[in-house]
């Protein structure tokens, strides 16, 4: 019994032993073959024996007289931002290319980027995704895990001060995939009719506004501090102004050579943020409210104001189709009317990934999608929330109503990106320091030194 | 008399307790899944103005090629899988970690502990599942939900093993009964009510599952039913109806097999009591 006992713990022991060894020895050729051969597996069923295989999938580069390609190519995506434009390019293209799409998605926020991340950690990135711009996009160590686009002939295309946004030492590495948009105060047009109001272009003015609209019973400005990022949205669309006052600052704030405290024009943004609330003008319950009750409050008559992004609008046509040409839209005013100038957000965009074996597919789609067809389909399925970045893109049919107010600022040169998008880090903690100052909980000065901070630590991270 | 109406009454509180804390999210959801989107996003639990219960299940169910159904299957898949493995590793190692005492098996309690303890690395682990070629298969995501839950299951099998009694074994091994008959004639028969135990933990728990398989599953065609959910959710524009029609939907199976199942799986519980 003994013996049979320790024959067989032996016995255990050397298969413990046996596999472990394989699985190491298995691990360093996986990697070794990395560097020499993209992983071929990526897509096909793991049941088979993992290498060997890669060729069959490989064909030759699509000539031009072969023009079907039994390709997939797959791709990570959220549902933030509707895609209806961007479906009806692929179906296109599948059409012109026979180059299919696979779509997985990922969930949006912080979450979302922990997945690409291990993604790419694991070498199973797919052929390209989506992803904002801007500094998110550092995140993603861009160098190592995306291929440069810069040497693509469509590059030329796009605007100059879209590239800088997705570019990293000298690199750049995406495509826009909607239009930009803008970030300021959408306003109900008929309450403001009836109100008598005019559309403000300084701050007091909109004070005035403000105090003239509690005056009549209404909600001055829609809070919706439920969904913290709304409270941002002061701040941010604050940036265009505070360019036109210091226009180094961002400059200066990326090399660490100016902090948001020490800079009184950039406190005055959070001051901004800080006055609305001493003033009472926000709905009672501003800290409970969420983005989409905030959305019916104005789409309803019952506020004024709603400092937001215009990617809104889309949530708005889609719950309320009839009211949205009667929403309309003005930048955040600077205290002096001649300064105030519109914060325009770059959009997201399409990224080729490394490790892909199909780039070139993905570097025809990318060229297509920018391409006059394409882009002529994208303004006819959305309406965009904004100009387009790509050149000689025709113009959606049907804009907006607040989309049209936004034009003259461009139309004037007073617009600016929003700062995310010039600085390389994004402190992740605005939107409860925007919480706590559009409370009143902090005082101005000190959210503004409490985002420093947060920025500091965010640094030291990427670092 | 007294005692009857204070038992009433604590019984009639109870009764609206649980119908406040279970009913209110429940109807919440079915009666939003039968709004429209524009009536859906007041997030109220009025009555809806207008139905629409038809196309929001209709769309919930089409979406993206039936991707609910692809998810339904891959859901039960795994979790029968994930069950029937977990309660056969599970059931012969609690019977031999309870019933022999070396140093072997002590070693071997200290690491299903140890299993308890320290959370899963998603990278490495990852990595294994490739060497051995398992990755973004069903297989190997069975293989992970059942290893994170091997700890736990190992603990309630051991600890029930110990309420059965050595005799039983005695006196099967007297009578000339073989290990493997033994254990699955005798001892298995006997650990029926952790067994169900078991069961409906584990199912519950792999089924609604969301990060694992979000992690350890990718590709559109391994979608499990609660990844499903980001069809319709979005931080700036999200379709509540057909959210609310799409976890309707994926909460029914579980729920009805529960309501069919759980008298069984109760006097299972009530038999294995009073026999321990």
């Amino acid at each position: 019994m003994s013996k049979k006992r320790s024959i067989l713990a032996l016995i255990l022991a050397l298969i413990l032993t046996l596999s472990f060894g394989f699985t190491l020895t298995g691990c360093g050729d996986d990697s070794g073959s990395k560097t020499s051969d993209p992983p071929a597996n990526t897509d096909t069923p793991p049941t088979d024996a993992p290498p060997t295989d890669a060729p069959p999938t490989d064909d030759p580069p699509p000539s031009e007289d072969v023009p079907k390609s039994d390709v997939t190519l797959t791709y990570i995506i959220d549902r933030d931002t509707d895609q209806a434009g961007s479906k009806a390019v692929m179906e296109r293209f599948t059409e012109i290319t026979g180059i299919k799409f696979e779509e997985e998605l990922r969930p949006g926020g912080a979450e979302g980027e922990t997945l690409l991340k291990t993604r790419f950690a694991t070498g199973d990135a797919p052929d390209f995704i989506w992803f904002n711009s801007g500094s998110l996009l550092a995140t993603l160590d861009p160098v190592r895990n995306l291929v440069d686009l810069s040497s693509q002939s469509y590059m030329s295309k796009l605007q100059e001060s879209y590239k800088q946004t997705v570019s990293m030492d000298g690199k750049v590495f995406g495509i826009p995939g909607r239009t930009s948009m803008g970030g300021g105060w959408l306003y109900n047009k008929k309450l403001h009719d009836d109100l008598g109001l005019t559309v403000p272009t300084s701050w007091s003015a909109l004070i005035d506004n403000c105090q003239k609209a509690k005056d009549a019973g209404k909600t001055a400005v829609i809070g919706s501090y439920s969904d913290s990022w709304t409270a941002q949205l002061i701040p941010l669309a604050d940036y265009a102004n505070l360019a036109a006052v210091a226009p180094n600052f961002a400059a200066d704030f990326d090399a660490e050579r100016a902090t948001y405290a020490g800079t009184p024009a950039a406190v005055r943004s959070f001051e901004k943020l800080a006055e609305i609330n001493e003033k009472g003008f926000m709905n009672a319950d501003y800290l409970a409210t969420t983005y989409d009750l905030a959305l019916e409050m104005l789409v309803k008559g019952d506020g004024l104001y709603y400092p937001m992004l215009t990617f809104a609008l889309d949530g708005i046509v889609g719950n309320w189709p009839d009211e949205i040409d009667n929403i309309g839209l003005f930048a955040q005013p600077a205290d002096d009317a001649a300064n105030t100038a519109l914060t325009v957000w770059m959009p997201d965009g399409w990224y080729a990934c490394q490790g892909s074996d199909h780039f070139d597919e993905v570097n025809r789609f990318f060229e297509f999608y920018l391409s006059e067809e394409a882009q002529g389909i994208l303004a006819n399925k959305s309406s965009g929330n904004g100009p387009s970045v790509v050149a000689g893109a025709p113009s959606s049919p049907n804009v907006y109503q607040a989309v049209k107010e936004m034009q003259p600022y461009f139309d004037a040169g007073k617009t600016a990106p929003a700062i995310e998008f010039i600085t390389s880090v994004k402190g992740p903690n605005l939107p409860q320091i925007c919480v706590e100052v559009g409370s009143g909980m902090t005082t101005p000065a000190k959210g503004a030194a409490n985002y420093d901070q947060d920025v500091e630590k965010e640094r030291l991270q990427q670092e | 008399m007294n005692k009857k109406v204070k038992k009433l009454v604590i019984e009639i509180v109870a009764v609206i307790l649980v119908l406040a804390i279970f009913g209110i999210p429940f109807y919440y959801i079915v009666i939003n899944s039968f709004k429209t989107r524009a009536g859906a996003a007041q997030m109220s639990l009025g009555f809806p103005e207008e139905f629409a219960a038809v196309e929001n299940y209709e769309t919930a169910i089409t979406t993206q090629n039936y991707m609910v159904a692809t998810g339904f299957l891959n859901s039960v898949i795994i979790t029968l899988g994930t069950v029937v493995l977990l309660i056969l590793v599970c059931s012969m190692g609690g019977f031999i970690l309870q019933r022999r005492r070396s140093k072997l098996t002590t070693f071997a309690n200290f690491l299903s502990l140890v299993g308890l303890m320290i959370p899963p690395a998603i990278v490495p682990t990852i990595r294994v599942l490739q060497t051995i070629g398992v990755f973004k298969s069903l297989f190997g995501m069975v293989l992970v939900a059942a290893a994170l839950q091997i700890p736990f299951t190992l603990m309630l099998y051991r600890a029930f093993m110990s309420t059965i009694p050595k005799e039983i074994d005695e006196a099967a091994l007297i009578d000339g009964c073989g290990r493997l008959r033994h254990f699955f004639m005798i001892i298995f028969p006997l650990l029926k009510p952790v067994t169900a135990t078991v069961t409906v933990l584990a199912a519950v728990n792999v089924f609604n599952d969301f990060v694992n398989p979000l992690y350890f599953l990718p590709g559109a065609k391994n979608v499990t039913v609660q990844l499903t959910m980001y069809n319709f959710y979005g931080k700036f524009a999200s379709s509540w109806n057909l959210l609310m029609a799409n976890v309707v939907l994926i909460s029914l199976p579980p729920l009805l097999l529960f309501i069919f199942f759980s008298k069984r799986i109760v006097s299972g519980m009530v038999s294995g009591a009073i026999k321990g």
